[in-house]
């Protein structure tokens, strides 16, 4: 494709793209984001390919292999255009039904519709389905429009109109002033107004300056970074240059973690294409304004997604951070004034741009405006990405979007913001998701990482089990978090395997306050926090676990017995056959008994009895 | 000519040259802050913390380093307050229990006040203050040893664990270890595991640390800044 010199020559093409899509009635769109490839939409879509092509559609057909949908717990899912027909959980097996009665005929298979769980009722389309009414997808729904591998995709459906717009004759100091009546904060965790970063940025001394696009998403269940960067890269790529336009850089940089490499691709190929086009390079679009990208990968350390590490990282170094008392908006990367925001928010800026910051500023709350991506993982029905308004309820997204707890159980707590987030109890589920009533609570909104827990998840060992993710991810700098996270490990696995003591829970809360007024990064000053927030809404699990040495929820192993209820067993023997150790005993249609001494209370009885008859205590 | 600037450490009004850091110039002017990693005329990491401060900005008190915290007109700093000595006592607490044969460490944990230690002992070597390393690599722009490994993993090693030609075996990373001032013989035996006091560190008579320098034992084998 011939370089574009003029904003005009964009708006020619993108009037040609859209003649050329007019011609096409079908569109079979089919979701290749890492979820979704991960049940096999890859092969969908080969088949889907080939069955088009043997029926002789292939021209008349687009097909179109999207970015992430959000409904990854029906994966892979497909939208077919026109009547926005939704199928979930397609197999390759399926294509010839799909293509010969819905492509050809209009007619719809009831038996890949979406079948809601608890009503049993069957829906056409996505806008119907309970999992997405509640939502307000602004960046998501962006998914579904364009081949993150294209980038006509991208600009038939708008894309580079708001960097056009900017060109065109918005000041930097203007769009500074947008971006701050929008309201927006940072969405990688701090919640920092980005109007502000930009500004203090476009304020510090020097000419060379930078922005960086954090792309290195690493707490444990949270993922809208990847699902944004490998469904839609131009959209992020765009909000980098008018960042970049508005704070005065040439040069840019997305760091995004080499355990994406559907992203890493995508966003590769994106940067390739938009130089080709003259997106990027010198004097784009005909103006005085020139911008390029690279990516950069990352080596998978979770330390890497702060700030000062990551740049570190970006200049070659060992990524550990270093004291912020120069910000990086004046002492960045390679010491020059650097504007680094996650993903998100970059994916945020077009839109303000074009549609004006008081349209975004309409969504949300007074402190918090527009949507927020939230991942909902663990003892949840509806797992996937979530993309709601600022100030919606917790029990919103818990319970109408994400359909309750799993198995009828009733749902304890969910942690928010990955580790450095906190544990909220169902009494703060009528919180709503915004940065300070958030924070207020002892959580954060962080990087929009929801992990439920059911009544079979213990708190204490929950607790444990983010310690020792922090612990394993610390870079080991400083003390606090090195050492300090790891004694508040070993005090935990003490109180979880029955060595603790009641004082111990005092020492805990006295070493979460040294950390988290001591350490040296943000990601160490937060690493308590966990620990603070099951103390705080769930101490009696913890004294229950020092005093009693039991563990209710039956997790803690050091705690609990299994037992076999004799009124309750029939003899099965499903139980003896799955027993691995060798621990249960007893003859056909008699109750059985579990041997304490040779059980390894691996829980295998207890998910294979189908009378409920295995007892933990 | 160096360009001076008052701030205000402890209640004192110092006349602090430019550039330098919080640290250095309480040091100098008197006032003693524990610190570990701090060597005069390397670079600092902040590593160890102990050298924390309250720094007052608009009447808010952030808790921060004075190694890494450079002096600026008008500065309010707060160095021994009660919430300073209590989160320099618990780091103390943590690095005495980590690497309990180091006279230097538990001189230091004496300092902060450090009475009890309720964590079980470790018999470590290294508490990764990161000295030797910065020596190494800044003084001799040797770098014949670094940081290897992250969190619990992390130690200091040569280049892929072997010694290069480029290491002269000067000596100056021993020489600045706090682990090599004649550190208590041997490991901790099971069941003996406690801070004697017996030594020079005198446990028994721990105190908060003196505000003003003493031109201590302590300091001198230390290589605190006072005798640079």
């Amino acid at each position: 494709m011939p370089r574009l010199n003029s904003y005009r020559e964009l708006e020619h093409l993108r009037e040609r793209l859209r003649e050329q899509r007019q011609d096409i009635a079908t569109t079979v769109m089919i979701c290749g984001g890492t979820g979704c490839q991960a049940s096999r939409s890859l092969a969908v879509i080969d088949a889907v390919r080939k069955e088009l092509s043997s029926q002789g559609l292939d021209k008349s057909v687009r097909l179109c292999a999207t970015g992430c949908h959000g409904f990854c717990e029906q994966g892979p899912v497909m939208i077919i255009e026109p009547g926005n027909l939704f199928y979930c959980h397609v197999s390759p097996e399926d294509a010839f039904e799909i293509v010969s009665q819905t492509v050809v005929k209009g007619e719809t298979i009831e038996r890949l519709l979406y079948t809601d769980p608890v009503s049993g009722e069957r829906f056409n389309t996505e806008s119907e389905i309970p999992f997405y009414q509640a939502q307000d997808r602004q960046l998501l729904s962006q998914n579904l429009m364009v081949d993150p591998c294209s980038i006509e995709d991208y600009i038939a459906v708008g894309g580079y109109s708001a960097l056009t717009k900017v060109l065109r004759g918005i000041a930097p100091e203007e769009i500074i002033k947008e971006i701050k009546s929008s309201g927006l904060r940072g969405r990688g965790g701090g919640g920092f107004p980005t109007a502000r970063k930009w500004n203090e940025c476009r304020e510090a001394p020097g000419d060379e300056k930078y922005v960086v696009c954090n792309a290195d998403e690493g707490d444990p269940g949270a993922y809208m970074d990847r699902c944004v960067l490998e469904g839609n890269p131009h959209l992020v790529l765009e909000g980098m240059m008018i960042g970049a336009w508005a704070v005065g850089a040439r040069k840019g940089y997305v760091y995004v973690r080499n355990e994406y490499p559907l992203a890493v691709k995508h966003s590769r190929i994106a940067v390739q294409q938009a130089r080709e086009l003259g997106l990027f390079g010198d004097n784009i679009l005909g103006s005085s304004f020139s911008f390029d990208v690279d990516i950069a990968r990352g080596g998978g350390a979770f330390v890497c997604g702060e700030s000062t590490a990551l740049m570190a990282s970006l200049e070659g170094k060992v990524g550990e951070p270093r004291p912020k008392d120069v910000h990086t908006v004046i002492d960045g990367l390679y010491h020059k004034p650097t504007v680094l925001n996650n993903v998100e928010t970059w994916a945020n800026v077009p839109a303000i741009i074009l549609k004006g910051s008081s349209w975004f500023a309409a969504k949300g709350t007074p402190g918090s405006k527009g949507t927020k991506i939230l991942a909902l993982t663990g003892r949840i029905k509806n797992t996937g990405l979530v993309e709601v308004a600022m100030g919606t309820p917790i029990r919103t997204v818990l319970f109408d979007i994400g359909g309750g707890a799993v198995n009828g159980k009733a749902i304890k707590a969910v942690q928010i913001g990955g580790p450095s987030g906190g544990c909220l109890p169902v009494e703060k589920f009528d919180l709503a998701v915004d940065y300070d009533v958030l924070s207020e609570a002892g959580s954060m909104v962080g990087s929009g990482g929801m992990v439920v827990m059911d009544e079979e998840s213990c708190m204490v060992d929950v607790a444990k089990y983010f310690l020792a993710f922090l612990q394993d991810e610390s870079c080991g700098k400083c003390v606090p978090c090195r050492i300090g996270v790891d004694r508040m490990l070993e005090i935990v696995t003490d109180i979880t395997e029955g060595r603790g003591r009641p004082e111990q829970i005092a020492l805990l809360e006295e070493l979460a306050e040294t950390i988290s007024q001591t350490a040296l990064c943000g990601l160490g000053k937060t690493a308590p926090n966990p620990v603070l927030t099951t103390l705080r809404y769930f101490r009696p699990e913890y004294e229950a676990h020092i005093k009693e040495k039991k563990c209710h929820a039956g997790v803690c192993k050091s705690l609990i017995t299994y037992s076999i209820n004799p009124d309750k067993c029939t003899g099965c023997g499903i139980c003896l056959r799955g027993c691995s150790h060798g621990a249960i005993t007893g003859s056909k249609k008699q109750a059985h008994i579990i041997d304490a001494l040779l059980c390894q209370k691996c829980g295998i009885c207890r998910s294979e009895c189908q009378f409920d008859a295995i007892q933990v205590v | 000519m160096l360009q001076r600037v008052n701030v205000n450490i402890d209640g004192a009004i110092i006349r602090a040259t430019r550039g330098a850091s919080v640290l250095n110039t309480a040091v100098e002017y008197g006032i003693c802050i524990p610190h570990l990693c701090h060597v005069s005329n390397l670079s600092d990491i902040g590593a160890c913390r102990l050298c924390i401060v309250e720094h007052v900005v608009n009447g808010r008190s952030n808790i921060t380093t004075s190694c890494t915290l450079n002096v600026e007109e008008g500065m309010v700093i707060m160095s021994n307050t009660e919430k300073v000595r209590k989160l320099r006592r618990n780091l103390a607490e943590l690095l005495v229990a980590q690497a309990p044969n180091s006279r230097a460490i538990q001189d230091i944990a004496v300092r902060c006040g450090v009475k009890e230690v309720r964590y079980p002992f470790r018999n470590d070597n290294c508490v990764l203050c990161g000295r030797c390393v910065r020596v190494c690599s800044e003084v001799w722009k040797a770098k014949a040893i670094g940081f290897v490994g992250r969190g619990n993993a992390r130690h200091v090693d040569h280049p892929f664990g072997v010694r290069p030609d480029f290491c002269k075996q000067c000596g100056s990373c021993v020489q600045l270890c706090p682990m090599t001032i004649t550190p208590c013989d041997g490991p901790m035996k099971p069941g003996e595991e406690r801070l004697c006091g017996n030594c020079e560190s005198q446990l028994m008579i721990s105190e908060k640390t003196p505000g003003s320098c003493t031109w201590c034992k302590l300091g001198e084998s230390f290589a605190c800044g006072r005798y640079a």
